[in-house]
């Protein structure tokens, strides 16, 4: 009897589901497909997927050009990788720096003689084709929180006064007898550690192209090297005070960024982007970005790292037709020139906008912060021509130093075996 | 009946396998030759040149010490995984079908963890593990405790303690089916010849079960051997890249380090090696079925 | 006490202990469920600050669920979800039975025996590797992608190779020849044997895939979002994947999302766990 009634009642439920199905299929049908009329852009700044979403739905209204803006959880070449091998690029793609010399150099649409390229130190160009356009300028640095310290010091916070190792030494010290007890951050993240720590070394230097060389041929001593002792010295430091220095490895990124929003931590080493997940805590106000303090002083002191970032190329490839790329760059001069592009670059999300007509004014913290450093020409550039896979195996050598398995001297020498073993990477 | 002739093996195929075939080729095998051709090219994954290298793919791959780390990884995470699986799984199914309250009620509970994808699941066990643990722990020992995740043996006891959580209770079905297929009259008849329980189950429950683990222990296998999912999200092969599977290994290969082609071979090895493993094991199992 | 009674209390404890150790790996089992029912009510600050609190500093909240259905567009992908989630495990279903039972009764036929040993082999090939080759050949190539029946084929094909070794092993084990045999001497054809008297008997097997292959289904991300490259046929994974991020992502979304995404199949799963339990006795007794 039971038996039975479950029987009927799974029937039904399936008769159910089948006719919903079916007339949902037959309504809801294959009308539309990606490759169909408007743009397509993806994007990779996760955290600006929704405001980018209404930038689009106010373009199409404006303009009534459909655009569709898409994310993926994939790694971006991977996904990209897809999109190609289905002859369906996006029309608009957002990736790193470096594969704009590697895609974009085969796909790219050529953008010279459009209006924004005057407006911008920041663009890329390959072989004399403007492939790149900047989409914010992200910048890498001591983040601190003036508001936080001020708390614990009772004194105002001015970053100027602290330019040496010496001088943040004393501060650190100083928090700590006020009772932080641990006021520094570091991430664990092998992209922050490898990527954006270490890649310091090889920036900071007069001709940076020449110092890789020498790493690929095996010619440098980085035990010798000032920059990098410069740099380790204030790692340990920044080791030596971290929050997490138990088990500096397990420190979540949230975390952390929670403790420097709220003022429980002092300082950390990162870059303006940490302010979109800062700002999700309770914060205090008070942030701000300074230059790695190191002992060492040259050209570099007083500046930090950084430049274009986030490059669009537009697909130029026969899968996207003429009146599309069209329809791609008119959005990009709409992205830079209308007063709705400015505001969503500079006060919607918050970024530093590498186009010198925007004076929407910053809305974040850290941007702003970036921004001064960026208007006074104080910004190291990049190095963007990495091997794909230094940030990983580097980033893995740096967790070690990190979570003191390995000393300084093995640490200079996994570096210097990486470079002289890897495929130099042709640019 | 003429069943010996080719209009009627070839009318029988295409009656019943016809349809499965047809979907199982174009979907797994038409894409694995090409990707088995992709493997001949320093293919970048993206450009439009796909220049051909002959064997340097292989070449390369053999000498990737990183590669066979991970494979050797991957192979001690498989061997403890697939034991406490199936003994978990084993146990688990023998005692909901004891006859306890509420058997029902823990099948659906135990079965649970599979409800849910292993990229989600990652996530919510290294909150589990790097907050509530080390909130409990360190309550506990009154210092810092310090996350399983942080340390290089905690973070491989972690995949296998998270695998064997996610699978028990799917494998745990297969060996309940198992367990009821074994009619009752025949313990019952091994029991009034003098059998106690548990010889009972070591003499004819578990020879009768024998196609379950041969079922369940191929399953755990193909899964642990190419795991991703998990390993992704809960350790991301942190620390220092001391926990990245042959698989996880095989994606970065080909995505993050753009070698696609040397990816796709080292897919090939990693295939090779699990279907030797699996196909072995499920031979010697056949071999010795008992018929009930 | 007599034997009888000594007997029964030694039941009867052995009950109770089996039944403490059920509950302790319960708990175990059902762990991240309860985290993520706990901290759906708190807002994103609480979550990171204390996730095992019953209730957050800033009190409880039902804020996470509508705006999660909303950036989900959840009704839309729920129902597309369906859909693919249905047909293709119904398809899977049929196709691998049919395929197993030609499989095991000609075991000496060398197509079948080559077929299953390949089939046994693809089990092992991990999805990253097909991605690539599977989307320049058909998208490139045939440009099917982006049609729901693409997704559901692929879904099969890619499923059936484990269906089929699951019907394998039961067909094998528990389908009595002489019933086949019987039927056949009653005038039935194979075709006619094998959906009146096979396919009735694979119940509980049947039920055991279309679960499995149904949860399958309904949380794959990876395939969906390579096929499904227009928004209107997006699935509940690649919809919540907006903010599923790595990190710069709102927790308490995603723990909504999760709830969402899983309570539609929860809830099925509880009503067909019934209908397994009554399947696989059925299936048992014929023994």
């Amino acid at each position: 009897m039971k038996k039975s009634t479950a029987k009927k009642l799974l029937v039904a439920l399936l008769a159910f589901v089948m006719t919903f199905a079916m007339a949902a299929c037959g309504g809801g049908g294959d009308e539309k497909t990606s490759s169909g009329d408007g743009i397509t852009i993806f994007n990779s700044k996760m955290e600006i997927q929704d405001q980018f979403e209404e930038l689009a739905k106010q373009y199409t209204e404006e303009t009534g050009v459909p655009v569709e803006v898409y994310y993926s959880q994939d790694t971006v070449a991977a996904h990209l990788a897809t999109k190609y091998a289905s002859k369906d690029p996006y029309t608009i793609n957002m990736v790193d720096a470096k594969d704009i010399y590697t895609l974009a150099k085969e796909y790219g649409a050529d953008m010279s003689g459009e209006a924004w390229v005057e407006d911008t130190d920041y663009a890329i160009s390959v072989d004399d084709k403007v492939l790149g356009f900047p989409t914010c300028i992200e910048a890498r640095g001591v983040i601190y929180n003036a508001e936080g310290i001020k708390k614990v010091t009772g004194k105002d916070f001015d970053p100027a006064s602290i330019t040496t190792l010496d001088d943040f030494k004393a501060c650190l010290d100083s928090l700590v007898k006020g009772g932080m007890e641990s006021p520094t951050a570091i991430m664990k993240e092998d992209w922050s550690l490898a990527a954006h720590y270490l890649q310091q070394v090889y920036e900071e230097r007069e001709d940076p192209e020449a110092f890789i060389q020498g790493l690929y041929k095996g010619e440098v001593d980085l035990m010798k090297d000032e920059k990098f002792n410069a740099l380790m010295d204030t790692f340990d430091v920044l080791k030596q005070y971290n929050y997490a220095k138990s088990s500096p490895i397990a420190a979540e990124r949230d975390l952390s960024e929670q403790g420097l929003a709220e003022g429980t931590i002092a300082f950390m080493f990162g870059g303006n982007w940490d302010f979109a997940e800062m700002k999700k805590h309770d914060y205090i106000g008070g942030a701000g970005m300074m230059p790695v303090p190191q002992n060492v002083q040259d050209d570099y002191t007083g500046k930090l790292v950084g430049g274009g970032s986030k490059y669009i190329y537009i697909d130029g490839s026969e899968y996207t037709s003429e009146e599309k790329q069209q329809q791609a760059k008119d959005f990009l001069n709409w992205l830079v020139s209308s007063d709705a592009g400015k505001a969503f670059i500079s006060d919607t999300c918050g970024m530093v906008s590498p186009f010198k007509s925007n004076d929407v004014e910053c809305s974040d913290d850290l941007g702003k912060a970036v921004k001064t450093y960026a208007d006074a020409g104080n910004l190291v550039p990049n190095y963007d021509y990495d091997p794909d896979d230094h940030y990983s195996v580097l980033g893995a050598e740096m967790q070690k130093y990190l979570a003191d398995q390995c000393t300084r001297e093995e640490l200079a020498k996994a570096i210097q075996d990486y470079w002289a073993n890897v495929t130099p990477v042709e640019h | 009946m003429e069943r010996n002739t080719f209009s009627y093996k070839l009318k029988q195929i295409l009656m019943f396998a016809g349809p499965g075939t047809i979907l199982f080729f174009c979907v797994v095998v038409v894409p694995f030759i090409y990707g088995l051709y992709l493997t001949f090219t320093s293919w970048d994954g993206v450009s439009i040149e796909k220049p051909l290298v002959g064997f340097a793919n292989y070449a390369a791959a053999f000498a990737d010490t990183a590669y066979w780390v991970a494979l050797g990884r991957t192979a001690i995470y498989s061997i403890f995984s697939v034991v406490f699986i199936n003994v978990l799984a084993f146990a688990l199914a023998y005692l909901v079908t004891s006859g306890v309250k509420g058997q029902n009620f823990f099948r659906a509970g135990f079965f649970v963890p599979n409800l849910i994808g292993g990229i989600v699941l990652g996530y919510v066990w290294k909150f589990v593990f790097n907050r509530a643990y080390v909130a409990v722990a360190s309550a506990i020992i009154g210092a810092p405790a310090t996350s399983p995740l942080a340390t290089t043996g905690g973070a491989m006891f972690c995949l296998i303690f998270v695998s064997v959580w996610q699978y028990a209770g799917y494998m745990m079905l297969i060996y309940v089916a198992g367990f009821m297929s074994v009619s009752d009259s025949l313990k019952e008849a091994a029991m009034i010849d003098g059998c106690t329980p548990s010889q009972a189950m070591r003499n004819v429950t578990i020879p009768l079960m024998r196609s379950s683990f041969v079922q369940c222990i191929f399953l755990s296998i193909t899964r642990c051997f190419v795991v991703y999912d998990v390993n992704l999200s809960l350790t991301k092969g942190e620390p220092f890249n001391t926990s990245v599977m042959a698989a996880m290994h095989v994606y970065n290969t080909a995505f993050t380090y753009k070698q696609y082609g040397m990816g796709q071979a080292e897919a090939l090895i990693l295939f090779l090696v699990c279907a030797i493993v699996g196909v072995t094991q499920v031979m010697i199992g056949k071999k010795g079925e008992v018929e009930a | 006490m007599t034997q009888n009674e000594k007997a029964a209390a030694a039941k009867k404890r052995s009950h109770v202990i089996m039944i403490i150790i059920l509950v302790l790996l319960f708990i175990l089992f059902i762990i991240p469920f309860v985290m993520v029912i706990i901290n759906v009510f708190k807002v994103k600050t609480d979550i990171v600050a204390d996730p095992l609190a019953l209730v957050g500093e800033h009190g409880f909240t039902l804020q996470n669920f509508p705006e999660a259905m909303e950036k989900m567009n959840f009704f839309v992908v729920f129902k597309n979800s369906l859909i693919v989630t249905v047909f293709s495990t119904i398809l899977t279903i049929l196709v691998s039975a049919m395929a197993s039972f030609v499989i095991v009764r000609n075991g000496k036929w060398k197509f079948c025996t080559g077929l299953f040993a390949l089939m046994v082999a693809s089990m092992v090939i991990p999805f990253q590797v097909l991605m690539v080759p599977l989307v320049s050949v058909y998208g490139g190539i045939f440009g099917v992608l982006n049609h729901r029946i693409t997704l559901i084929l692929m879904h099969t094909g890619f499923s059936v190779s484990m269906a089929t070794f699951m019907f394998h092993g039961a067909i094998h084990t528990n389908i009595p020849l002489e019933l086949e045999e019987a039927a056949l001497i009653d005038g039935c054809s194979r075709w006619q044997t094998f959906w009146k008297i096979v396919f009735p008997l694979l119940k509980p097997t049947i039920a055991t895939v279309a679960i499995i292959d149904a949860m399958a289904f309904w949380n794959d991300y990876l395939l969906p979002s390579l096929v499904l490259t227009g928004k209107e046929l997006y699935t509940i994974p690649i919809a919540t994947q907006a903010f599923y991020g790595t990190y710069s992502s709102d927790i308490g979304l995603i723990m909504a999302a999760l709830l969402l995404a899983m309570l539609p199949i929860l809830i099925l799963y509880l009503f067909l766990q019934k209908y397994i339990v009554a399947g696989v006795t059925a299936g048992a007794v014929k023994g």
